[in-house]
């Protein structure tokens, strides 16, 4: 119990709502090409990244619930997008526990892709019809794209955030 | 706290718990809707600071990137400015006469209903969801269901009310659907009006005849075949007589001009409008199918068509019929509608205080 309150939970919900204040203010007001970058997205998957691929999916997990309090979203979906997300972009570690920032990046790319083409997926599957309508063609790259750039700026944040110290994966890696 | 698991663990409960959620919240949920009403007093005070924050660097940059762009757009909106001023006054002349009619034939419209201002303060973070948020809920009356308009016409329809804000469904979303009507005039040419010069309105009527004297100067007469008593007989063809209720109107200049009569068939044929997504066109789908083939032309003028089981009272505004695609091996044609509120730049809207019926709302 001690675990969780003083561990990542503690710096996670914080992080997340203004993650998630910077989403709804900033990046949903300019759209870029009609396209809403994700913001919460590129955190989650830059905490993947940096934590691996357990990390990366409860990082996705809360911050998709915190996205699914603020909006119109069914309660879970984004956490399960999201979560599937992070996890995706954690699979990094399978290659290295200290990943380079390019092979970061191309992780969060596929993690974001994932994160993002789950949401209409999942949304169809629930019940909800026409999502897939929306054109994800463009979508989903733009969200990735700007994923991937912001992950070696944002896999500090990440790192930080679900409680994984530098000494830990260069131990790891030593 | 995740030592303890494996990752195949870790990713059956975060799925689990999701599937768990989202069942609970579809089936509706006291709990979650309290949590959401919670989280977004929590969260209003951070995006203003946010907001507060950002805004001198947003500010910062649109000078530098759009400068120009904005000093032409002001330029635009100025002329455009000078010609709505004659188009409202128009406008304001055939409302008092509608209203009359109205009443006239004890029929229902969208002005015996009130309506509550609100200001647009979030658009959906997401990409597949077109939504807005509106700072009024459910303490200035607002209830699930109720449209919401802007200057221009509808703009959606509200889907989640909490105390003091409210999600509103934009018309674009795939889930959006409302009864619509068309009016429009077979056999003469499209709705579309002549371009508007300096000294007249788009109907081509002159500005200083309609700002002088509105009421002596412009006489417009509109005359309905059905509802109207029998000694007010309306001026029809016999053979004009169709399933669809067909409007005869006369319309006739300013008294001191030459009087010329023009006799105006109006056909209304109804359907429901559809949302495609996020900029993509509405498509209409007629109740007869073979309408948009024969009297349904681009330009023509698409409200709601009101009823018991539509979502807005009859005579919003929703938009033009922008394009009409003849479909091989069927009789009906793709019928593409342009909304006439611009949904990007949303501010200003107002709640119309109309409580569909319940299965309206289902729907």
């Amino acid at each position: 119990m001690r675990n969780i309150i003083f561990g990542p939970l503690l710096r996670l919900v914080p992080v997340g709502i203004v993650a998630l204040s910077i989403q709804r203010v900033v990046f949903a007001a300019h759209p870029v090409h009609d396209v809403k970058l994700q913001f919460v997205l590129a955190v989650v998957v830059a905490a993947g990244a940096g934590g691996g691929s357990d990390r990366g999916a409860v990082a996705g997990f809360v911050l998709g619930l915190l996205y699914d309090m603020s909006g119109n979203t069914p309660f879970g979906l984004m956490a399960l997008a999201y979560g599937l997300g992070g996890m995706t972009a954690g699979y990094v570690h399978t290659f290295t526990p200290d990943p380079q920032w390019w092979l970061a990046s191309i992780f969060a790319f596929i993690g974001a892709a994932v994160g993002e083409a789950a949401i209409p997926v999942a949304e169809v599957i629930t019940g909800e019809q026409g999502w897939l309508t929306s054109d994800a063609r463009w979508t989903i790259p733009i969200v990735a794209l700007f994923a991937a750039l912001m992950c070696p700026l944002l896999m500090p944040v990440g790192r930080w955030m679900m409680g994984v110290r530098r000494k830990k994966w260069k131990a790891m890696l030593e | 706290m995740l030592s303890g698991l494996s990752r195949r663990r870790i990713l059956l409960l975060v799925v689990l718990t999701c599937v768990l959620l989202i069942t609970l919240d579809k089936r509706g949920n006291p709990v979650i809707d309290q949590i959401r009403s919670v989280f977004a007093r929590v969260v209003a005070p951070i995006d203003t600071a946010t907001e507060a924050l950002t805004l001198p660097l947003e500010r910062v940059w649109d000078g530098i990137s759009n400068y120009d762009d904005l000093q032409q757009q002001n330029e635009a909106l100025w002329d455009q400015i000078q010609l709505m001023k004659g188009n409202d006054v128009e406008a304001k002349s055939s409302i008092l006469e509608y209203r009359e009619l109205l009443k006239l034939n004890q029929l229902t419209s969208k002005f015996q209903y009130k309506t509550v201002p609100a200001t647009v303060v979030g658009a959906s973070p997401s990409n597949f969801q077109n939504t807005v948020e509106i700072n009024v809920g459910s303490r200035q009356g607002v209830q699930v269901g109720m449209p919401v308009t802007d200057g221009a016409g509808l703009i959606g329809r509200i889907t989640k009310v909490f105390a003091d804000r409210s999600i509103v469904l934009l018309i674009t979303d795939p889930e959006f659907a409302v009864e619509a009507q068309v009016l429009s005039t077979p056999g003469g040419p499209a709705v579309t009006p002549e371009p508007p010069t300096d000294d007249t309105t788009l109907s081509g009527i002159p500005v200083s005849d309609l700002t002088s004297s509105t009421s002596s100067s412009t006489s417009t007469t509109t005359t309905t075949t059905q509802p109207l008593p029998p000694e007010l007989t309306p001026i029809t063809d016999p053979s004009q007589s169709t399933s669809t209720s067909t409007v005869t109107g006369s319309s006739t200049a300013p008294a001191a001009a030459t009087t010329t009569s023009t006799v105006l068939e109006v056909v209304r044929e109804t359907g429901t409008l559809e949302g495609q997504g996020a900029a993509k066109r509405m498509v209409l789908r007629f109740v007869d199918t073979t309408s948009s083939v024969t009297s349904v032309k681009i330009g023509a003028i698409v409200d709601t068509a009101g009823g018991n089981n539509s979502l807005a009272p009859q005579g919003i505004p929703i938009g033009i019929i922008s394009r009409i695609e003849r479909q091989t091996g069927s009789s009906s044609a793709l019928v593409e509608v342009t909304p006439n509120a611009s949904l990007q730049r949303l501010n200003f809207v107002a709640v119309v205080l109309y409580s569909p019926n319940q299965d309206a709302v289902g729907k």
